[in-house]
C-alpha cells in the first residue's frame, strides 16, 4: 500500500544529516559551532519575515505562512530526525488549512473571545478540509491494490471530474477558494508521482506524499515550481544541515531581490504600447516584459528556500537566465523543474520510442513534442488557476518558435559538440568574449520574444515593431550601450555549470562552503531592505512618493488603464487577501451604466451624456439632468443675478464613482452659494459640460457647440497628466468611425493626420502610437482657441490643473509643467490644484478600488477646497476669501 | 566482457566523443560527468546508444539517470546489472 519501500534500496536515501550527530563530532563543535550556527540563522530567517512583512510583498498570507514555517522551522531542527518528515507534513497541512479558509490569527482570537460563533469558525476550516479531503482521495486512488494501469486510469477520470467542477466552481461557493491551490497542488505533480510510483525509484510513505502534496509554501503561490518527487526524497537532508539551511536563507533573500525589482520594472518601465514614441521606448518597453519574469524567478526562490529551511536540499532554479549563452542553456536555466519535468515524462519516453529512427530525427521529434506539451500543460495551468482554458496562436507559436530555437541549438550542440573540460581551467579572454556576445545575442532574441508572448494581439505587437522602425543614431548608440552590458555580464558571469536537478539527487561534490562570510551577507543584504528606504527618503525627500508605490501592491498604469496582463502576470492570483480573486477585474456592475449613460455623436464630439439618465458608474449613483449634464437641474437661459460658470473636463470633473452632490464642482458651487463672494451676483451656478475619456480638443468643441449657448460668465477648461493620451485617443476613434473634424478644427486635425501617416484603417494600437508625436502640438493648439473663443465672446477663460488621485503612471510633474506652460503661453490664467492632495500621506487611498483609479468623495472634498481658495480670488477679487474647509462639513 | 574492459570502452568513447584532447589519466572511475555538466541530456542520449549498441542491453527512459550514469563506475555497474 501507501508504505512501499520494499522494492527501494538506494544507497543516497539515507540522510546524511547523521554528520551532525555529536558521536561523530568534535566536542567543540557540538557545544560552541554547531549552536551559534544555528542562532545565526535563526536571527536571519526573522529578519526575512521581518523583510517581507515590511515591504507588503505578495500577501499578508505569506507573512503569516512565513511566522509559522519560522516556528515550525525550530521544532523541525530540534526533533529526531525520523520525526521530522511527519512533522514536516502535518505542518503543511496545518498551513493548508488555515490558509486556504484565510483562518488568521484575528479570527482565531474572535473565536477565543467569543466574538465569533463556533459555526462561523468552524465555516473558515471547509475550503482547507474540502482540498485536504480531495488531496488524500487522489493520493489514495494511487495506491490502490489494482494494477497500475487501473490506477492511473481511476485518477484520470478523478481528474477530469475534478477538472469538470473547477469549472463550474460557482456550484459550491463555499469552497470556490480551494480549486487554485488544489490545482496547483496536484496538476503536475500527480504525474510525476505515478511515474516514479511505476518505477520505484524512490521511497513511498504516508508523510512523503503529504509532504509532497501540500508542501508547506504551496498555499500561498499559485504558480509553484514542479518539484520532482524522487529529487523531493532523496536530498531530504542529503548534505550537513548549516549548508542546506544557509543557502536555503541566500536564496530566499535572492527571491525578496527579485521581488523588489519586479515591483520597480512593474511602476515604472514603460509597458504600454499605446503611448511608445520612440524606438528607445519600445527597448524599453521589450526589456520591460522581459524582466516581468522576474516575479516568477523571486517567487520560486523564496519557495525553494523555504523548502531547504526544512531540509529539502532542492537544486537551485533559475540561475542567471538572463545570462543564457543559447537557447538550450536558456532552457537548462530558467525554469530547471519545469525542464526536468517535461524532460522526464515526454523528452526521454518519446526519445526512446523513436530512437531507432535516427538519433537527430528522435530528439527533432521528442523536442517538438516536449514543447507541444509545455503549450499544453501551461493552458492547462491556466484552466486550473482561471476556470478558463486558453487555447491561441500566440501561445501556440510562442512555444514552437522556443522549441525551434532550443532544437536548432540542440542539434548544432549534438553535431559540433560544445567546449567540455575535465578540469577547471580559466576561460581565455576570446573565449569569454564569445560568452558575452553569446549572451547578448539570447538576451535581445528573448526580450522580443517574450514581449510578442506578452503583447495581446499581433497588432500589438506590429504596433511596437512600428514604433521601433526608425530610430535614430542616439538610440542605436543607447540600446547597443545596454547589450555591451548585457556582453559584459555574460563575459563575467555567462559560464554555466549546466546544473540539474537530477545532479543533487547524489552527494556529488561540490565547491566548499564558507557559513559565516554567507551568514554576514545574508545579514547585510537583509538589513539594507529593511533600512534603506528610510535613509534613502531622508537623504531624498522628494523620493518618498516613488518609495510608497514600490510598498504598495497596486496596478501600474497601463494595468489599471486596460486591466490586462502577460501570461504570468494574468495568473497573478497570489494576492488574493488584498485583492480581488481574479487580480483587480472591476466587480459586476461596478460600471453597468456606462451604456446607458453616454451615447455616441456623429459628429467630432464623438460621445454626449443622455439627458435625464439614472444609472450606476464606478460604483455610485450617477444622474444627468435634463440638458444632458452629469450635474443638477439648471435653466437653459441665465438667471438674473446669477454668476455662471461652465465646467469642462473629462471623467475625474464629471465626477465618476462619487454621487451627484459629492463632485468637487457642486461642493464649489454650494460654498459660493452660502458664501456669496460677490455681492452683485445673488447666485452662483457651476454647469458641469464634462463627459468621461473628452480630449481637449473635445472640450473646446463641447464649448463652441454647447457652452456659449448658457451664456456663462467664465469658462473653466480642467487638464490632468493623462490628457496628451486622451488627444491621440480620440483622434483614433475619429480616424477608425470615419468621423471628419469641425470645420474649424478640420486644417489642423487634418495636417496631423497626413504627417503622422495614419488612417482608420490600421490597427488602433499604431494610430494612436503614430500620433505621440503631434498631440503636445494639438494641445497647444487647444488652448490658444480656447482663449479667442472665450475673449471674442467676453468670458473669463481659466484653466485648472487638476492632479491625479494616486500618480501610477509617474507622469505628474512633467506632465503638469508642460500642459501649465502651453496655457500660460496661449495666454491663459492658471490654477493648479496640485496642492489640494498634499496632506495625505497614503494616495492610493484617493481612487475608489484597485480597479478604478477614479477620484473618491475625500478627494472631490479636497479639490472643492483648494479651488474655491483659488477661484474666489481670480473671479471676485481676494476681499471675498473667506476659507472654508469643505471637509468639516458633515 | 568484464568490468575493467567496460570501463576502458567507456572511457574510450567518453573521451572522443565529448573530451577530445582532454588528458585520459583526468578521467578516474569516479569523475562526475552529469553534474558537472560534461553528459548533458542530449549527451546521455548519445551514451545510452552507443551502452545499447555496445553491450546488447536495452535502457529504459526512467534508467537514464544520475544514478546509473554519473561516473564510469555507476555506468560499469549499471551495465553490468543488466546483462545478468
Amino acid at each position: 500500500m501507501l508504505t512501499e519501500t520494499k522494492t527501494y534500496n538506494r544507497s543516497d536515501a539515507a540522510p546524511a544529516v547523521a554528520l551532525t550527530k555529536p558521536g561523530t563530532s568534535r566536542l567543540s563543535d557540538h557545544y560552541f559551532s554547531r549552536p551559534a550556527q544555528f542562532l545565526a540563522i535563526l536571527i536571519q530567517f526573522a529578519l526575512l519575515v521581518v523583510i517581507v512583512d515590511y515591504w507588503r510583498l505578495e500577501s499578508q498570507s505569506l507573512t503569516r505562512l512565513l511566522c509559522l514555517a519560522f516556528v515550525g522551522f525550530v521544532v523541525h531542527h530540534l526533533l529526531p530526525l525520523r520525526f521530522r518528515l511527519p512533522f514536516f507534513a502535518m505542518l503543511s497541512l496545518l498551513a493548508v488549512i488555515t490558509g486556504v479558509g484565510h483562518l488568521g490569527p484575528n479570527v482565531f482570537a474572535a473565536w477565543l473571545t467569543g466574538r465569533l460563533a463556533l459555526n462561523d469558525f468552524l465555516y473558515h476550516l471547509v475550503p482547507g478540509l474540502a482540498l485536504v479531503g480531495i488531496g488524500l482521495g487522489l493520493i489514495g486512488l494511487c495506491h490502490l491494490p489494482i494494477r497500475f494501469g487501473a490506477r492511473v486510469g481511476l485518477v484520470a477520470i478523478a481528474g477530469t471530474g475534478l477538472a469538470f467542477l473547477r469549472a463550474h466552481s460557482q456550484w459550491f461557493p463555499d469552497i470556490s477558494e480551494m480549486w487554485v491551490i488544489l490545482g496547483s497542488m496536484f496538476m503536475f505533480r500527480l504525474m510525476v508521482y505515478l511515474y516514479d510510483l511505476k518505477h520505484r525509484t524512490a521511497p513511498f510513505s504516508p508523510a512523503h506524499a503529504v509532504s509532497y502534496f501540500f508542501m508547506l509554501p504551496n498555499v500561498c503561490f499559485p504558480l509553484f515550481p514542479v518539484v520532482d518527487y524522487k529529487t523531493f526524497c532523496s536530498t531530504y537532508y542529503n548534505e550537513d544541515w548549516p549548508r542546506v539551511y544557509q543557502t536555503g536563507l541566500r536564496w530566499m533573500l535572492r527571491g525578496v531581490f527579485h521581488l523588489l525589482l519586479y515591483r520597480v520594472i512593474y511602476q515604472f518601465a514603460p509597458l504600454d504600447v499605446y503611448k511608445l514614441s520612440s524606438a528607445l521606448d519600445v527597448g524599453g518597453c521589450m526589456l520591460g516584459m522581459y524582466l516581468l519574469y522576474l516575479r516568477i524567478s523571486g517567487t520560486f526562490h523564496l519557495i525553494v528556500g523555504l523548502l531547504l529551511m526544512f531540509g529539502f536540499n532542492l537544486p537551485e532554479t533559475h540561475h542567471l537566465y538572463y545570462l543564457a549563452t543559447s537557447f538550450t542553456d536558456f532552457w537548462r536555466r530558467i525554469n530547471i523543474y519545469w525542464k526536468d519535468f517535461v524532460m522526464k515524462l515526454f523528452f526521454y519516453p518519446t526519445h526512446f520510442k523513436l530512437r531507432k529512427i535516427g538519433p537527430i530525427r528522435a530528439m527533432s521529434v521528442a523536442t517538438l513534442v516536449t514543447f507541444v506539451a509545455t503549450w499544453i500543460l501551461h493552458s492547462w495551468q491556466w484552466f486550473w488557476i482561471r476556470g478558463t482554458p486558453l487555447f491561441n496562436w500566440k501561445d501556440f507559436s510562442f512555444w514552437m518558435i522556443l522549441g525551434v530555437l532550443v532544437l536548432v541549438t540542440a542539434i548544432y550542440e549534438a553535431t559540433c559538440g560544445r567546449k567540455r573540460t575535465l578540469t577547471p581551467s580559466r576561460l581565455t579572454l576570446r573565449r569569454r568574449l564569445i560568452l558575452g556576445l553569446q549572451a547578448a545575442g539570447v538576451f535581445s532574441l528573448m526580450c522580443i520574444l517574450w514581449a510578442y508572448w506578452s503583447c495581446q494581439t499581433w497588432a500589438e505587437f506590429e504596433a511596437l515593431l512600428d514604433a521601433a522602425s526608425k530610430p535614430t543614431f542616439r538610440e542605436v548608440l543607447i540600446v547597443l550601450g545596454a547589450l555591451v552590458l548585457v556582453c559584459v555580464c555574460g563575459m563575467l558571469w555567462g559560464w554555466s555549470s549546466r546544473e540539474t536537478s537530477e545532479g543533487r539527487g547524489t552527494q556529488a561534490s561540490r565547491a566548499p562552503f564558507r557559513f559565516w562570510p554567507s551568514t554576514m551577507a545574508v545579514t547585510a543584504g537583509s538589513l539594507c531592505l529593511l533600512v534603506a528606504p528610510s535613509v534613502v527618503t531622508w537623504i531624498v525627500p522628494a523620493s518618498k512618493g516613488l518609495v510608497g508605490r514600490l510598498h504598495s501592491d497596486v496596478l501600474n498604469a497601463r494595468d489599471m488603464a486596460q486591466q490586462r496582463r502577460g501570461y504570468y502576470e494574468e495568473l497573478d492570483v497570489s494576492r488574493m487577501d488584498n485583492w480581488a480573486w481574479h487580480g483587480a477585474e472591476e466587480p459586476e456592475g461596478w460600471s453597468k451604466g456606462r451604456k446607458a449613460f453616454f451615447r455616441p455623436r456623429s459628429d467630432f464630439l464623438l460621445t454626449d451624456v443622455v439627458p435625464s439618465t439614472n444609472t450606476v458608474l464606478g460604483g455610485a449613483s450617477c444622474t444627468s439632468n435634463s440638458l444632458g449634464m452629469r450635474d443638477r437641474e439648471y435653466q437653459k437661459a441665465k438667471p438674473a443675478n446669477t454668476y455662471r460658470i461652465v465646467l469642462l473636463g473629462a471623467s475625474n470633473d464629471m465626477g465618476t464613482g462619487v454621487k451627484n452632490d459629492e463632485t468637487y464642482e457642486n461642493l464649489v458651487e454650494d460654498n459660493l452659494n452660502s458664501r456669496v463672494p460677490d455681492s452683485r451676483y445673488s447666485r452662483y451656478e457651476i454647469l458641469n459640460l464634462s463627459v468621461a475619456a473628452d480630449s481637449i480638443l473635445q472640450r473646446v468643441l463641447r464649448l463652441e457647440q454647447e457652452g456659449f449657448e448658457f451664456q456663462p460668465n467664465a469658462a473653466i477648461l480642467s487638464v490632468s497628466a493623462v490628457d496628451e493620451q486622451f488627444i491621440a485617443s480620440h483622434l483614433r476613434k475619429a480616424l477608425i468611425r470615419g468621423i471628419e473634424p469641425s470645420a474649424a478644427y478640420h486644417d489642423i486635425v487634418q495636417s496631423v493626420i497626413s504627417r503622422a501617416h495614419v488612417n482608420g484603417k490600421m490597427p488602433a494600437v499604431m494610430i494612436e502610437r503614430r500620433l505621440q508625436p503631434y498631440v503636445t502640438e494639438l494641445c497647444k493648439w487647444s488652448f490658444q482657441r480656447f482663449a479667442q473663443q472665450c475673449a471674442q465672446r467676453g468670458i473669463r477663460p481659466l484653466v485648472i490643473y487638476r492632479p491625479a488621485p494616486a500618480d501610477f503612471s509617474g507622469l505628474e510633474s512633467t506632465a503638469r509643467g508642460k500642459l501649465l506652460a502651453m496655457a500660460r503661453d496661449a495666454g491663459l490664467q492658471v490654477i493648479d490644484l496640485s496642492p489640494a492632495f498634499d496632506s495625505v500621506t497614503d494616495r492610493s487611498s484617493l481612487i475608489l478600488a484597485k480597479w478604478d483609479d477614479h477620484t473618491t468623495a475625500l478627494g472631490h472634498r479636497l479639490l472643492a477646497d483648494q479651488l474655491y481658495k483659488d477661484l474666489v480670488p481670480v473671479l471676485f477679487g481676494s476681499l471675498s476669501i473667506q476659507q472654508t474647509s469643505l471637509l468639516q462639513k458633515p | 566482457m568484464n568490468t575493467q574492459d567496460i570501463k576502458t570502452t567507456l572511457k574510450t568513447f567518453i573521451l572522443n566523443e565529448y573530451l577530445p584532447g582532454e588528458d585520459p589519466a583526468a578521467l578516474t572511475d569516479t569523475t562526475p560527468l552529469m553534474t558537472t555538466g560534461i553528459l548533458d541530456s542530449i549527451a546521455v542520449l548519445k551514451v545510452v546508444t552507443f551502452l545499447e549498441d555496445q553491450f546488447h542491453i536495452t535502457i529504459e527512459p526512467h534508467e537514464a539517470v544520475v544514478e546509473n550514469l554519473n561516473t564510469l563506475s555507476d555506468i560499469e555497474r549499471f551495465v553490468t546489472s543488466k546483462q545478468v
